[in-house]
């Protein structure tokens, strides 16, 4: 108990500071945002100076004027309270609504191709460490190699090529058809499924190959294990000692990495997202970017990275679960 | 010059780090001598626009009838060098703060550590894009500079787990004892025994620092004075529309082709240095 309560408050400091840059970004940086706008805003000769003080704190929910101390103080408590300020690019539109419609797709592509590729990892890589000698195993590993050299953005370009432009099998923007009720129902989920199925697909590709290559230098050495040697010498079925004896000690230290794995994800599914017009986190950040939509874009930061950190704090007791040696520590 | 030699001894045995090794090279000289031969020209003439492979263009024209083949040589120069940059950054901060909390121990080990820990947990790209969008500079040395500031924490963890291990050993302490300095004793018997570990580190870092950077200016969010692939692939995106004609292919895919293939070559040669500095993954 007492791990897993000083893991969440670390948890939440790594929030704390990622809100902490998130204000040293906008507020103090030479030519930052809040000065920009308020200047703008003046330049416009359109508002008094006093409207540009409440337009600046509607946006970004600082007032100006006050000690910098106390904005620091101001921006941390609305953030706590989940009031990101205001959108530029969608005006009339809280940032947070934006984003907390956004962020259940991203979460939905990250996940899904996140279990889908550690599980076949896994299992091509137990094959592949066990028939380590044959011509096909090496053929494979030597797949897995190139296919984990890719980058993202260049199988998410590609399939974008050659699946959604030139043959039209897979949609692209949006998170479903605008022709289905969003619910419950089956043409709806069809839909989800279908427009998903690109930024996964692209997910799984990258991924599959770190995974299985992990797995399988992680099952040889376990292979090698005195513990091993004595199963086999006891009669044991190779199945299960496969299953259970290399198997599970084989796979902790690839669970270790998948928080790391969720982090390198999230920030890949900006391209992918982006790519795809699929309305996720990572596709809304692109958007404020291009657009100069600083609420917006710090918002998406600071959500992104929550959810990050969130995640690393969720493997880490699965971790935990898992291994009961780093309860000790 | 033994490294060397023992690198060759490395690279003769096996023909996979052989391949990674020589895709290294030929990048590094392309890059280096490459713009010499080339010229691209900046006259836009849209009636050659998208010509297939030939003798005179031997990856065809992009939209505007530019060589292909003398853009990606172009491209490769800013790629590498932001790249190198970025990755010296990291592994020169990574090395620091990892020796410095290995001998330094107690509260300033702790705090070191747990400002890694924080830059390991935070998903690097949206805090690169963050930073990027705000600075706003073309200069290589700011885009590399922002590209290593998430880079290091993973290397200083392990120098110092290194150095702690290392403290301990006898060689150390005899050098102690002898009375050399602490700066005597980190440089010349430290560092060597996790040159290794630092090469790996290195070579990786480029990959990664390729992937962010390459990324960066694909979305349009790095800004840029020349072109380079990411720039390239931008424009075969979003504004020349190449992505939506097959006349284009070899356009759009010759950066995309010059990017995996790099990438290819330092996985290969990594994972061969992998398993030479471990050889625990040794196939048994």
């Amino acid at each position: 108990m007492a791990y897993i309560a000083r893991r969440f408050g670390v948890s939440l400091f790594i929030i704390y500071v990622v809100i902490t840059i998130s204000f040293f970004l906008i507020r103090l940086m030479p030519g930052n945002a809040v000065d920009f706008l308020y200047f703008q805003l003046l330049a416009s000769h359109t508002v008094s100076p006093q409207q540009a003080l409440q337009q600046v704190q509607s946006l970004y929910g600082v007032n100006m004027k006050e000690p910098l101390l106390l904005q620091y103080v101001q921006y941390i408590w609305n953030m706590i309270h989940g009031s990101l300020g205001n959108s530029i690019l969608y005006p009339g539109t809280s940032v947070l609504h934006i984003l907390m419609n956004a962020l259940p797709w991203t979460i939905l592509i990250v996940s899904t191709s996140l279990i889908i590729s550690f599980f076949i990892g896994i299992s091509i890589g137990t094959l592949i460490a066990y028939f380590r000698k044959s011509k096909f195993a090496v053929l494979v590993s030597t797949i897995m190699t190139v296919l984990s050299a890719i980058p993202n953005y260049i199988v998410a370009i590609i399939l974008l090529y050659l699946l959604a432009d030139i043959h039209h099998i897979f949609p692209t923007g949006g998170a479903y058809s605008p022709e289905v009720a969003p619910g419950w129902n089956i043409p709806f989920l069809f839909s989800v499924a279908r427009h998903a199925a690109l930024p996964v697909i692209v997910f799984i590709i990258t991924q599959v190959g770190g995974w299985s290559l992990g797995m399988k230098s992680s099952v040889v050495s376990a292979l090698g294990e005195e513990y091993i040697t004595s199963a086999h010498s006891h009669g044991i079925g190779s199945r299960r000692i496969i299953q259970s004896y290399v198997g599970r000690n084989a796979i902790l230290p690839l669970v270790t990495s998948l928080g790391l794995s969720i982090g390198f994800m999230v920030g890949g599914s900006v391209f992918i997202e982006t790519l795809f017009n699929y309305p996720g986190i990572g596709f809304f950040l692109i958007t404020a970017v291009n657009g100069r939509d600083y609420p917006l874009m710090m918002g998406a930061f600071i959500i992104v990275t929550s959810a990050v950190v969130l995640a690393n704090f969720l493997t880490d007791l699965i971790n935990q679960r898992l291994d009961p040696r780093t309860m000790q520590k | 010059m033994s490294g060397f030699r023992e690198l060759w001894r490395i690279l003769r045995r096996n023909p996979s780090a052989m391949l990674g090794f020589g895709i290294i090279v030929f990048y590094l000289l392309m890059a280096s001598i490459g713009p010499l031969f080339v010229h691209v020209s900046n006259i836009e003439n849209p009636l050659a626009a998208y010509e297939p492979a030939s003798w005179a263009h031997l990856l065809g024209t992009d939209y505007a009838g530019r060589d292909t083949l003398a853009e990606i040589v172009d491209g490769s120069t800013p790629v590498l060098i932001v790249a190198v940059i970025a990755s010296t950054f990291s592994v020169v901060i990574g090395v620091i703060i990892g020796l410095v909390a290995g001998f330094l121990g107690g509260v300033g080990d702790n705090i070191l550590m747990r400002i890694a820990d924080i830059f390991l947990t935070i998903p690097s790209l949206p805090l690169v894009i963050v930073i990027v969008t705000f600075i706003q500079s073309s200069s290589p040395f700011v885009l590399a500079a922002v590209i290593a500031v998430t880079g290091w924490a993973g290397l200083s963890r392990s120098v110092r787990a290194q150095a702690l291990s290392l403290a301990k050993r006898d060689f150390v302490e005899a050098a102690q004892v002898q009375g050399l300095s602490l700066y005597n004793i980190l440089i010349r018997q430290l560092l060597p025994n996790i040159g290794s570990y630092v090469a790996m580190n290195f070579l990786l870092g480029i990959s990664g620092a390729i992937y962010a950077e390459v990324g960066l200016f694909l979305l349009g969010i790095a800004p840029f004075t020349a072109s380079n692939w990411g720039v390239m692939l931008n424009f075969a995106i979003n504004q020349a529309g190449s992505i939506y004609t097959s006349q284009s292919m070899l356009y759009l895919f010759s950066p995309m082709v010059a990017i995996v293939l790099l990438q290819v070559g330092f996985v290969l040669f990594t994972r061969a240095l992998d398993q030479l500095f471990n050889p625990r993954l040794r196939t048994q």
